[in-house]
């Protein structure tokens, strides 16, 4: 059994997402850091799509009634097993009757909190994400209170293995995020797209303090519609990572929990950098830098390659 | 037909540029001829008004690799069969304390409320896309008498089961959530069940009919 001691500030079960159900509706939930949450099944030696806990805040503790191997990815954290410190990105022993305390953040925002063999939960809709703002999946579609108890259809212990320091991927602010030009691009004034794109004087924008797991607003210089355009759409798929301009030019990158959406899309955040988007907080610095699609794309197979391979040899 | 690029991962497939039934059959149809393929490397599938949006696995196929599949099994999309739209009634409760937004339309419209009942009762309603929230159908095309703008700001809650109207759509909230729209009435009937397959009651294509209650 798991039980959850201090859930944090919000701590949701996730997984890779659920696929497949756009034409009516549902949204992937997927986990928001995917290195950290592919990485974490590989680091206590699981089948890749077994759940894991997305946490933020600190002031998380769980206390586990077996022996297992435990592993924390995603934001860098100063976490103790009893008293002993742990480091994230490796996994560790977990005794009996032991708990888990993280303390800090040192950098990023989510952390993902894993075990070796299963947690006692099922799928639905094919995924164990949960759906926070339908309140469906994961652990009774809601999040982990203080109490809460979480079982295992099987737990072991493994070796320990890590992902070496230089191959943690950069969370710190300032967010300097990739994009590529989204299908409205000709919605928007070209001195207004050029600003945003980064050209010339840089521009940054700040993470707004309304914060969901929907979408990241910001704050800063608005983005200005042609005089002659409608600022809304009708409505249309949208890909997480997508940057909508609604009304007010200031803009929004849509995470997983939407599949339509009905503003201007300016951009599409680069895939390479979508792993950043889980680590934006309120207040944090951003900035977007225009890169073409076929750089985007070298680029994420490139990363792709590399992550595979990397986590094959830990 | 105009093709376009998504991001990495994505083709956006475009059949027109208004919101028409024509337009509306046309994607239906090309939805019904994805799925057929069975294609491993689709990851999902985003039928909307005006365009179709696939987002593939880039492990799996690239955009010129899937284009082409696509392009080459194109003659197939005019035979497939395509199933027959299937037809819903709904039930509402109109005004009153499930229709916070009934005497806005009323003043709005000019009409009475009996009228903007009839109206909105007296349409066969397509679903031209589900999505925003799990099951919510945009449903078209609303009697341009009950034309009425979104609300400025947007309700933080809007209960499950709200019936609303915004601009020439109507459309039908399946869960609790934040929303625009103005609310006319409530149905009790359950659009989406996240326990059962296949999930959401209504799809693109259905027909819909609102019956008073």
């Amino acid at each position: 059994m798991i039980e959850v001691v201090h859930p944090g500030w919000l701590s949701i079960v996730v997984d890779g997402g659920r696929h497949g159900y756009g034409d009516i509706g549902v949204p992937p939930s997927s986990a928001l850091d995917d290195f950290a949450y592919n990485a974490l099944n590989v680091l206590v030696g699981n089948e890749m799509g077994l759940p894991a806990l997305e946490v933020i805040g600190s002031d998380f503790s769980l206390k586990i009634d077996v022996d297992v191997t435990c592993v924390i990815t995603g934001a860098k954290v100063t976490a103790f097993i009893d008293n002993m410190p742990v480091k994230p990105w490796t996994s560790f022993r977990v005794h009996k009757g032991s708990t888990i305390k993280v303390k800090e953040i040192l950098e990023g925002l989510r952390y993902y909190v894993g075990f070796s063999g299963a947690m006692g939960l099922e799928r639905t809709i094919d995924s164990f994400s949960t759906n926070l703002e339908c309140r469906f999946g994961g652990y009774d579609g809601r999040p982990l209170m203080k109490g809460d108890m979480i079982g295992f259809k099987e737990f072991k212990v493994v070796e320990e293995r890590l992902i070496p320091e230089e191959h943690i991927p950069p969370m710190n602010p300032p967010h300097v995020l990739r994009v590529i030009e989204g299908a409205e691009i000709d919605y928007f004034t070209t001195e207004s797209s050029e600003i945003f794109f980064g050209k010339g004087e840089k521009v940054w924008y700040t993470v707004s303090t309304r914060f969901n797991r929907t979408g990241i607003r910001l704050e800063g210089e608005p983005i200005e519609f042609k005089q002659d355009v409608d600022t809304s759409i009708i409505s249309e798929g949208i890909l997480p990572g997508t940057v909508q301009i609604p009304g007010n030019g200031l803009p929004i990158i849509m995470l997983y929990e939407r599949t339509i959406g009905g503003y201007a899309r300016c951009a599409s955040v680069a895939k390479i950098d979508h792993y950043r988007l889980a680590h934006l907080k309120p207040k944090d610095k951003v900035m977007f830098e225009k890169i073409g699609i076929e750089e985007a794309e070298h680029l994420w197979m490139g990363k792709r390659a590399g992550m595979n391979f990397l986590l094959k040899q830990v | 037909m105009n093709v376009s690029r998504y991001g990495e991962d994505g083709i956006r497939i475009i059949f027109g540029d208004t919101i028409d039934i024509e337009t509306n059959k046309t994607i239906r149809r090309y939805y019904f001829f994805l799925k057929s393929l069975h294609l491993q490397e689709i990851v999902d599938i985003i039928p909307s008004f005006r365009s179709c949006l696939i987002h593939f696995d880039r492990d799996l196929t690239s955009y010129q690799a899937l284009l082409s599949l696509l392009t080459e099994k194109e003659k197939e999309v005019g035979t497939i069969d395509v199933p027959e739209p299937a037809t819903h009634e709904i039930p509402v409760l109109y005004g009153g304390e499930y229709g916070p937004d009934m005497e806005f339309v009323v003043e709005y419209s000019g009409l009475t409320k009996n009228e903007v009942i009839e109206i909105h009762t007296s349409t066969v309603y397509t679903v031209y896309t589900v999505g925003f929230i799990p099951g919510f159908p945009y449903l078209g095309t609303l009697d341009k008498r009950l034309y009425v703008p979104r609300l400025d700001t947007p309700r933080v809650k809007v209960p499950e089961g709200s019936v609303g109207l915004a601009q020439l759509q109507t459309g039908i909230y399946t869960f609790e959530s934040p929303g625009g729209w103005r609310i006319i009435g409530k149905t009790n009937i359950r659009l989406f069940d996240y326990m059962k397959a296949p999930y959401s009651l209504l799809k693109i294509g259905d027909k819909v009919r609102f019956v008073r209650i």
